[in-house]
């Protein structure tokens, strides 16, 4: 369980804090996604998750999702998702965020917003 | 005998021979008793030149001796006397000829005969009719027509003259015998048809009692019944009436209709025995009673109120344990003013099972009958268990099948109770494993291969799998409140193109009226494994697992078609 291939890595590309999510994101470590998504969230005024390689989310980590939406926007942050997978959508679809979060094809295209 | 030495011609031997052909060949004319005894009666008087021939036949009920027909002046027939009284008992005691040369005088006859009718008897010869069996009675004959007396010869051609009567009697005992049992037979197989007729049909809309009946013989003591209640109640009853066969039988038939009849108009079970009881001490005679189980199901509520009256516990099995319940009151016709206690429990997820004794005066083998080989409820659990898996009627088809092969010692009948499970048919996945999310990365490779196994598409099993994940994580956070090494049980079933997924858990009761998916246009983080459960399953509720604790969560999705599109696609 534990040599899975779940990752969870802060970059910054500038002003850019870009947090890439990999592997299936559930109960068992959503919590270190919220609080990495957070913190990059205090150091940064543009912040995206990219989520191309991750193949599985659930409820906990569309929540921390959420979170960090509510709180850019509190905050007048920029925020976005990155890329997100097939697999990612799906569950954004159903929750009927979709529309809710700004969403970038590329990181490109997310910094360039 | 010598067949080869020629007999003169008009022999009484060779008269005699004749005789017997021509006698024996009558005989087998016909199969009906009556006929041949008459037939016998008057060939052998007219052949004997006897005043009077009087046949009698050991009555094997009474073990008395009676006069079954006779020819002569004065009708005996109907005329009973014990063996070994008399010239005609004492033939048959003796299983000797008896020649009477002076009636008058002779102790053996029976006087009174010739006292009430004036017939007078001279001379009597009495041979005994003589089976492999033994003897079945005795053929007399009264004075010879000639006025002589009768003699030894006389006496030889008689012995002679009986073996082939006795053997023509006995064919047609037999054979009325045979008839009267085929006519039992056939009168069973019509109480049999009756007594089906008044069993409840199966019925198909999901309801949720079903019931068999196994009798031991051709009729059956034991019945059940269910019906609907004008307020939409269910009713239900198993009953077993004391003694075995017919009569048995006719009583259940009284009782099913006097039990249905009080069932539709008590309040609730206690009164409903209670009623039954009143009207059966009344009426019922001989110290019959009748063992009862009733029962009131609340599909809405979800409860159910039982009560009992000498019935075997009932069994309520929640898929891992057993909890009985035992009866409280005496069986129903023995004491008028007898009390009756009920059961009131939620069913939830769990089977209720009531079982006549003969479900548990099975016996392991033939060869063992001693106490200690019945089967009893622990074995009775035992083949619960193993086909639980099953839906309701092929389950009870089946304990009923396991109940056979075991020497079947009473009628048998079992009465389910159980909400529909989407037909279990086939499983495709058990797992236990410990409630910590750590787990659920494993859990939801298993799910995704099981369902990868019914060739669901991708998308669909995604959303599966994320549902029971979403329901595990809520199961862990809300239902175990993150403490405790406890575990969760995941059951994934087909039946046709239903998906049933069952969770167990062992937490603390969840108030399942609480839980409502909450609305999804909010945009808030938190509580979305509810919404995501509702939105991705059919159908899905959470019922009450064991006794105390532990819930089911069960979830159905049913495929169609295009969900079935294979692989990539």
């Amino acid at each position: 369980m534990s040599n899975d291939n779940n990752e969870c890595t802060r970059e910054s590309l500038g002003d850019y804090v870009l947090v890439r999510l990999r592997g299936e994101v559930d109960l068992s470590w959503s919590q270190q996604v919220r609080k990495t998504i957070l913190e990059a969230l205090d150091d940064s005024s543009q912040v995206g998750v990219e989520l191309s390689q991750v193949s599985y989310i659930d409820s906990s980590g569309i929540a921390a999702l959420v979170e960090g939406f509510q709180n850019a926007r509190e905050k007048g942050t920029k925020f976005g998702l990155v890329a997100a997978s097939k697999a990612v959508m799906a569950v954004l679809q159903l929750a009927r965020l979709d529309r809710v979060f700004p969403m970038f094809p590329t990181l490109e295209a997310a910094r360039a917003a | 005998m010598n067949a080869a030495r020629p007999l003169p011609h008009d022999s009484p031997e060779r008269r005699a021979l004749a005789f017997l052909a021509e006698l024996s060949q009558a005989l087998t004319q016909s199969l009906d008793l009556d006929r041949t005894l008459r037939l016998a009666v008057s060939r052998i008087a007219r052949f004997m030149q006897a005043e009077a021939v009087s046949l009698f036949l050991v009555d094997p009920k009474t073990g008395l001796l009676v006069c079954r027909n006779c020819a002569g002046p004065v009708d005996i027939t109907g005329l009973k006397l014990t063996v070994g009284q008399g010239v005609v008992g004492r033939t048959v005691s003796d299983n000797a000829t008896q020649i009477v040369r002076d009636a008058q005088n002779d102790p053996r006859v029976h006087q009174s005969v010739d006292a009430e009718t004036g017939f007078i008897t001279r001379s009597i010869l009495c041979a005994p009719l003589r089976t492999a069996q033994g003897v079945i009675g005795a053929l007399e004959i009264i004075n010879r027509r000639d006025g002589g007396l009768f003699d030894e010869d006389d006496a030889d051609i008689l012995r002679l003259i009986a073996a082939p009567a006795a053997l023509a009697i006995h064919s047609a005992q037999l054979a009325e015998g045979l008839i009267e049992q085929q006519r039992i037979k056939r009168e069973l197989t019509l109480a049999r048809q009756m007594q089906k007729s008044l069993l409840p049909k199966v019925r198909r809309d999901s309801f949720p009692v079903v019931g068999v009946n196994l009798p031991a013989n051709e009729i059956s003591g034991d019945f059940y019944d269910y019906f609907t209640l004008p307020d939409g109640r269910i009713a239900f009853v198993i009953a077993d009436v004391s003694g075995k066969g017919l009569d048995a039988a006719f009583l259940m038939v009284r009782v099913t209709s006097l039990l249905r009849s009080t069932g539709r108009h008590a309040s609730k079970p206690s009164s409903w025995l209670a009623g039954v009881n009143a009207e059966l001490c009344d009426t019922l005679q001989d110290g019959r009673f009748v063992c009862a189980a009733v029962g009131v199901y609340d599909r809405t509520a979800g409860s159910v109120v039982l009560a009992s009256a000498g019935f075997p516990p009932a069994l309520l099995y929640d898929g891992e344990n057993f909890e009985e319940l035992p009866a409280d009151g005496p069986p129903l016709g023995i004491l008028a003013e007898a009390e009756y206690t009920e059961h009131t429990f939620q069913l939830g997820a769990r089977s209720l099972y009531l079982f006549s004794d003969g479900a548990t005066d099975v016996h392991k083998n033939d060869a063992d009958k001693t106490e200690d080989s019945r089967l009893g409820t622990h074995g009775l659990r035992d083949l619960i268990v193993r086909y639980t898996v099953l839906s309701p009627e092929p389950r009870l088809r089946a304990l009923l099948g396991d109940l056979k092969r075991l020497t079947l010692v009473d009628d048998t009948t079992i009465l389910l109770v159980q909400e529909p499970r989407g037909k279990a048919a086939f499983n495709l996945l058990d797992l236990t494993f410990p409630a910590e999310p750590a787990q659920m990365r494993s859990v939801r490779a298993s799910l995704r291969s099981a369902l990868d196994s019914q060739e669901i598409g991708p998308e669909l099993r995604d959303r599966l799998v994320l549902a029971v994940d979403e329901a595990c994580t809520n199961i862990m956070r809300h239902a175990y409140r993150g403490k405790g090494k406890e575990t969760i049980s995941l059951h994934l079933s087909r039946e046709q193109d239903m998906l049933l997924f069952e969770l167990r858990d062992q937490a603390p009761r969840v108030d399942a009226s609480k839980l409502k998916p909450r609305d999804l246009s909010e945009c808030r983080p938190g509580g979305l494994g509810l919404p995501f459960i509702d939105a991705l399953m059919d159908e899905w509720k959470v019922l009450p697992g064991g006794k105390k604790k532990g819930n089911v969560l069960r979830m159905m999705k049913r495929l169609t078609r295009r969900d079935q599109s294979s692989g990539g696609a």
